[in-house]
């Protein structure tokens, strides 16, 4: 199977498109929020992002790339490895905050009711063929 | 209930008025930002209630922003005035923890890197007064490296010691429960009803009879209803309801609770059950004499030292001074602000009410005074809740003084 580097552009374009096909904005309580999970310690030394924005639960901005993220009313913050664990599968998200190995900066009483719609993007980004 | 009040309603109280003179008071104070503790300060600035470990920060300017346990959140949300998204949660998760969640606001939300921040600190004589524990502070100090904390909880105390129109006529509605519930319990009472009533049934009616009359809670933490009967209500100030069976030729001491938006009623009522000996009705009349007689002397200029000097005055003539307790009052507000008047001014013994301390027009205070005989196995308590005019006071709850035999 091919498969495509972990937060390269390709990776971002597959993901953008996969997550346009498969979320149902019916599906996702007509939310608006925007996210920005912030890589750190990737292994070439960089920071990298995944930012993902929805406006009445239609996903309206996604993006990948290096250095700073966009500015976003959620910032998830951990190590690389610890993202590769969840979008593989390997670890829940709610679990690894709860770990503190991701730190949630914004309104935690907001993201408790976009948890589950978190979870469904993560299931989506799971679905890809991915080198990590 | 969601937050529904308006100028226009009776309960109406300006909590942006209080938000705006408390960033006054932490400009005099050289603070720039506050961190409170409190369940006191929670209801006096939330207009909401808060019971589970809640923390309030308020900026030198604009509105304050709220963290409670995560289970809790929504529905405070639901319930204050605050905007919605000044309503926040802490969680045992990486990042929104007490510490990261709160240090995350003021270094990134309020921008601030240096620093004073005030915090509430002190000591209490109950058990949920809500001062930040060393383990907090230590893990504040840690998260706000560069600012300086400083014990900063008489700014709050000593706006919420005088009493708004809107504070006031909620603590006359809890009063006005508070009697519905004495009603109830006199009904159940006479004619013999009380026998195989027990202390906690006594309890339980009242509370019954209060929640129909609008009450939420009875809301007191020594024991929610607090009911006594015989050699019990001469034990003292802690008087939470036993399975005890209320019993011929005793006392019996109710002693309610009532909440209505978060202002308290408290209103103790005594009876003797039939047939009460001689001794039991003179140390009644005594009892009722030493109310009346305070409560008439009560007044704005008064001290807690004068009270208890006349208390003591009038007992000597009526030869009860052995049976009187100590002490005419203690401090009410909103859920939360009770047992002091002292910790906002300065009293001689810290953290306890000032004996000099001279009662303002507009102040509240629960009078609340007893009368322990152990050796009749007897004892009385009178509250109420009293609002302090320039000629006199007024007491809140209109349940008849007086001690009844049922």
């Amino acid at each position: 199977m091919e498969t495509t580097r972990y937060l390269s552009p390709a990776w971002g374009a597959i993901a953008k498109a996969k997550l346009l096909a498969e979320l149902d904005p019916a599906k996702m309580n007509g939310a608006s929020a925007s996210m920005s999970n912030i890589y750190e310690g990737c292994a070439d030394g960089a920071s990298r992002y995944l930012f993902l924005e929805c406006k009445d639960g239609a996903l309206s901005r996604f993006e990948v790339g290096e250095g700073e993220a966009p500015e976003a009313e959620f910032r998830i913050l951990g190590s690389y490895e610890t993202f590769a664990s969840i979008t593989r599968g390997e670890l829940g998200s709610q679990k690894a905050l709860m770990l503190g190995k991701l730190r949630l900066k914004g309104n935690m009483a907001k993201a408790l009711r976009l948890a589950s719609l978190a979870d469904r993007v993560n299931k989506v980004l799971a679905g890809i063929p991915t080198e990590y | 209930m969601p937050y529904d009040l308006t100028p226009a309603s009776p309960y109406w109280i300006d909590n942006r008025a209080r938000v705006r003179q408390l960033q006054a008071a932490m400009a005099a104070n050289g603070l720039d930002v506050y961190l409170a503790s409190r369940p006191r300060t929670m209801s006096f600035i939330m207009d909401a209630f808060c019971p589970w470990r809640s923390y309030l920060v308020v900026p030198a300017k604009g509105d304050p922003a709220f963290f409670t346990f995560v289970i809790d959140a929504t529905r405070v949300a639901d319930e204050t005035w605050l905007p919605e998204d000044r309503v926040r949660a802490y969680a045992p998760m990486g990042g929104q923890d007490q510490a990261s969640a709160i240090s995350s606001f003021v270094l990134e939300e309020l921008g601030l890197t240096k620093g004073r921040v005030g915090y509430e600190d002190g000591m209490s004589t109950w058990t949920p007064e809500g001062y930040l524990s060393h383990y907090e502070y230590e893990a504040f100090r840690a998260a706000l490296p560069g600012f300086e904390f400083v014990n900063s909880h008489e700014l709050v105390d000593a706006m919420s010691v005088i009493k708004d129109a809107g504070t006031i006529a909620r603590f006359r509605e809890a009063s006005r429960q508070v009697d519905e519930g004495h009603k109830a319990v006199r009904e159940a009472i006479s004619g013999g009803g009380w026998k195989g009533l027990t202390e906690t049934v006594i309890g339980g009616i009242a509370a019954l009879a209060m929640r129909r009359a609008g009450s939420v809670s009875e809301w007191n933490f020594a024991g929610l209803n607090e009911i006594s009967s015989g050699r019990r209500s001469a034990l003292g100030a802690c008087t939470p309801p036993t399975t005890k069976p209320l019993a011929a030729g005793e006392p019996l001491m109710v002693d309610l609770h009532s909440m209505h938006r978060l202002a308290l009623g408290d209103h103790s009522h005594n009876y003797l059950i039939g047939p009460a000996t001689k001794a039991q009705r003179r140390h009644a009349d005594n009892f009722v004499d030493l109310v009346s007689t305070v409560l008439g002397a009560w007044k704005a200029g008064s001290t807690p030292s004068g009270l208890a000097e006349v208390m003591f005055s009038r007992a000597e003539a009526l030869g009860c001074s052995d049976f009187v307790v100590p002490g005419c009052e203690h401090g009410i507000g909103l859920f939360g602000d009770e047992w002091r008047i002292g910790s906002a001014a300065d009293s001689p013994i810290p953290y306890w009410t000032d004996p000099d301390h001279i009662y303002a027009e507009g102040e509240m205070v629960i009078c609340a005074m007893q009368y322990a005989s152990p050796g009749d196995g007897l004892g009385f308590r009178y509250e109420n809740p009293i609002v302090i005019g320039a000629g006199g006071v007024e007491a809140l709850s209109k349940y008849p003084l007086g001690i009844e035999e049922v």
